[in-house]
């Protein structure tokens, strides 16, 4: 930086900027804050032996679907190539991703009455960083979804959503190099499909819940 | 093992990485505590979506999401959409006026003194590049992890590494130039 100063002596931030370690406070205050939480959760869910009997339920459906379809792909792998395929289609040629094309939410969400049985819930992130860029219809699992288009930085995000009952925390997919994020809230089922990181889709499904939707 | 348990396991070990980003994000103890148990929470919350090994990265992205959430909210001056094609002359100029500089020189002469010029300069550029910075000098993140972190992509992450390093020099410059 400076010619004439002694190398050694030279400003760096590696060795002089302060590592700012947390305060044991704030470590305790989070175990405690933690265990409030994972208690609510428990105690929202007093059905949970019977989660844990569907659970024993599901594996042996599963062993028994692998035995006799040797390895044939889950419901959620081919939904995810479903939306994948969705979302390569979306990006192929000009036009072919939005069919209302706006960024404010009050265009997009009347766009979609009356051509679908239910009204998706429409927000626009941009305070998030996810910018609204228009809606459209689409056919996945064998039905009529709504499809959110958003613009982050320079990734292009499809949110594919449909009615489903349950509520299901956001979980992480990849294929073929794309991210896909998907969970169940609210009677609706949400999928996000993006090139973006899955982190970054993990944020959406947070600022969604956040806006009082997803 | 529960749920808790494993998060306890897997998460809370980073802890001091995730402070250390909140504190530099909001540049204040008691910011970075809140920020820090925001993102906790919604790390736990997230939890089942996160793919085994990448924790660290992983919490790092919720507490940056959480830092910038809190600095809209509460310092919305502070984040500028970086013009990542244009010169840094400007960046500059901001960054010299952003906060008075400490110009005692006495102060500077302390033996600290590379360290104290190291945090305040740290301080003074846009928290765009400062993050980056952190991210690579403070937790040896590699470019690709910062790219996914920051969701930029990995050429954006290397100039403005390149650019925030060179704000800095000019800042630390700027500082002693003052002091002396």
């Amino acid at each position: 930086m400076n010619s004439k100063t002694d190398p050694a002596a030279e400003p760096m931030v590696a060795r002089d900027a302060t590592y700012h370690r947390a305060p044991d406070a704030l470590r305790e205050r989070l175990r405690a804050g933690l265990a409030r939480e994972a208690g609510a959760a428990d105690r929202s869910r007093p059905w949970g032996f019977l989660a844990m009997a569907a659970s024993f339920a599901a594996v042996a459906l599963v062993t028994w679907n692998l035995a006799l379809l040797n390895g044939a792909p889950g419901a959620d792998e081919l939904m995810a190539r479903d939306l994948v395929n969705a979302h390569v289609r979306s990006l192929m040629i000009e036009g072919h991703l939005n069919d209302v094309v706006s960024s404010d939410q009050h265009t997009v969400k009347p766009w979609f009455a009356g051509k679908l049985d239910f009204a998706p819930p429409v927000v626009d992130l941009a305070n998030a960083g996810f910018a609204l860029a228009g809606g459209r219809l689409d056919y996945v699992n064998a039905r009529a979804v709504a499809v959110l288009t958003y613009r982050y930085r320079q990734h292009v995000v499809n949110v594919f959503i449909w009615p489903e009952a349950g509520e299901v925390e956001p979980r992480a997919s990849s294929r073929q190099g794309f991210s896909v994020v998907q969970w169940t809230h609210g009677g609706m089922r949400y999928s996000a499909v993006s090139d973006a990181a899955a982190a970054q889709l993990f944020a959406l499904a947070e600022a969604l819940r956040a806006q009082g939707a997803g | 093992m529960t749920r808790l348990a494993r998060f306890e396991k897997s998460v809370l070990p980073h802890l001091d990485a995730a402070y250390n980003l909140a504190r530099w994000l909001t540049r204040n103890d008691h910011d970075a505590e809140d920020v820090v148990q925001e993102a906790y929470l919604r790390a736990f919350r997230f939890f089942d979506g996160m793919r085994a090994g990448d924790a660290r990265p992983w919490l790092l992205a919720i507490v940056r999401n959480a830092g910038y959430s809190w600095l809209e909210k509460n310092r919305p001056a502070e984040v500028v959409a970086l013009d990542d094609a244009g010169l840094i002359a400007s960046d500059v100029e901001t960054a010299g006026h952003a906060a008075p500089a400490e110009s005692n020189p006495e102060v500077i002469m302390l033996q600290s003194a590379n360290r104290k010029l190291v945090n305040q300069a740290l301080e003074e550029i846009p928290v765009g590049y400062r993050e980056v910075v952190v991210m690579r000098e403070l937790e040896d993140l590699s470019y690709k992890e910062i790219a996914a972190i920051a969701g930029i992509p990995i050429g954006t992450v290397m100039s403005r590494l390149a650019r925030g390093r060179e704000l800095l020099r000019r800042v630390i410059e700027v500082r002693m130039r003052k002091a002396s």
